[in-house]
């Protein structure tokens, strides 16, 4: 496949061609997408990511990591209430959530990994959570402009009056745990912190409590990643990557 | 209970569509359209109601559970998190 002339990077034309996409302005803003984050280091450091493209559940549910159509390519599976669109993927805060099939005990690190989500709504009422699992007190979620906790309960606060943004909770090593709202620091812990994770599967648009899907969310998503974890500098590139990605499809916050 | 043309647009997911046990039994891991499965979950009535969201009924597809376009609709009661960490989440 050829964007402009110029040949697309194969991991791009194999999420697309799996997804069944052949609009121009996504094929450009995925190739791009691709591109960037292997220019910044960020592709290896990945275990799954969504961008939610094409408009509907079939073309949102690959991961652009490795998108064939399993669980054990961590292939998204919808349930309950959702609305897709080209805006990307919106839960109904009531029943609706998707599971990723990443168990965060077998598939992460325990000292290295983070999760991110791209809100394009601002709502922040409710209790509710954007991504994440826990068994008791091992929590490991994000909570769009409320926190993200990674092991225990010890909070990184993602306070903010408005829950629009990317917000990405990353565990870069055993005592350093760092939450941000687009490229920007919101709050970060020194606490050390070995905590194997929950052997559940990490949910999207709900917390996986012990195999039940809880707090969901109402937040639409245009973007979601899981995977190692990633400094800062990594944090403040990959929301520029990601920005440039939303606003070439139009629907940037 | 009110049927679906009766809720006032920008309203929908302030009603769910009721379930019967048999009826929830039939819908739980089944897809109401391609890659999109039910999920009926308990309300937080007492006793609980099983329900769908409306979205579910809206855009349901398949055949063979198109009578859940004629469900009953109630108001949504959230169930109360019962995670014992929620305040500590908060």
């Amino acid at each position: 496949m050829m964007a402009g002339g110029v040949p697309l990077d194969p991991d791009a034309v194999a999420f697309l061609t799996a997804a069944g996409i052949t609009d121009g302005t996504i094929t450009t803003a995925i190739d791009t997408l691709v591109t960037d984050l292997k220019f910044y280091g960020l592709w290896s450091k990945m275990k799954a990511i969504y961008p939610f493209v094409g408009g509907t559940a079939t073309t949102h549910k690959f991961n652009l990591k490795d998108p064939q159509d399993t669980n054990a390519a961590f292939r998204l599976v919808f349930a309950g209430g959702w609305t897709h669109s080209a805006n990307g993927a919106q839960p109904n805060g009531t029943n609706a959530y998707a599971d990723t099939f990443l168990n965060a005990n077998t598939m992460l690190a325990n000292t290295s990994n983070h999760l991110s989500y791209y809100s394009r709504t601002s709502s922040t009422a409710g209790v509710r959570v954007e991504i994440g699992c826990a068994i008791g007190n091992n929590v490991f979620h994000v909570r769009a402009a409320v926190n993200y906790i990674a092991g225990d309960l010890l909070i990184v606060s993602l306070s903010n009056v408005n829950a629009q943004g990317f917000w990405t909770g990353t565990k870069e090593n055993s005592a350093s745990r760092k939450g941000f709202k687009n490229a920007s620091l919101t709050d970060f812990v020194t606490t050390n912190n070995t905590t194997l994770y929950p052997s559940l599967n990490i949910f999207i648009a709900a917390r996986n409590d012990s195999g039940v899907p809880s707090f969901f969310s109402d937040k639409q998503s245009a973007f979601a990643s899981i995977g190692d974890g990633i400094s800062t500098i990594d944090v403040i590139n990959y929301y520029t990557v990601v920005q440039a990605f939303q606003t070439t499809l139009g629907r940037q916050v | 209970m009110i049927t679906r043309s009766e809720i006032p647009q920008g309203q929908e997911t302030q009603f769910v569509g009721l379930l019967t046990i048999e009826q929830k039994d039939k819908l739980a891991g089944q897809l109401y359209a391609p890659d999109s499965y039910f999920n009926p979950i308990q309300d937080g009535n007492e006793p609980p109601n099983w329900v769908i969201s409306v979205e579910e009924i809206d855009q349901t597809v398949n055949e063979e559970f198109m009578w859940v376009k004629d469900l009953p609709l109630i108001p949504w009661i959230s169930a109360k998190p019962i995670n014992p960490f929620e305040d500590a989440t908060n």
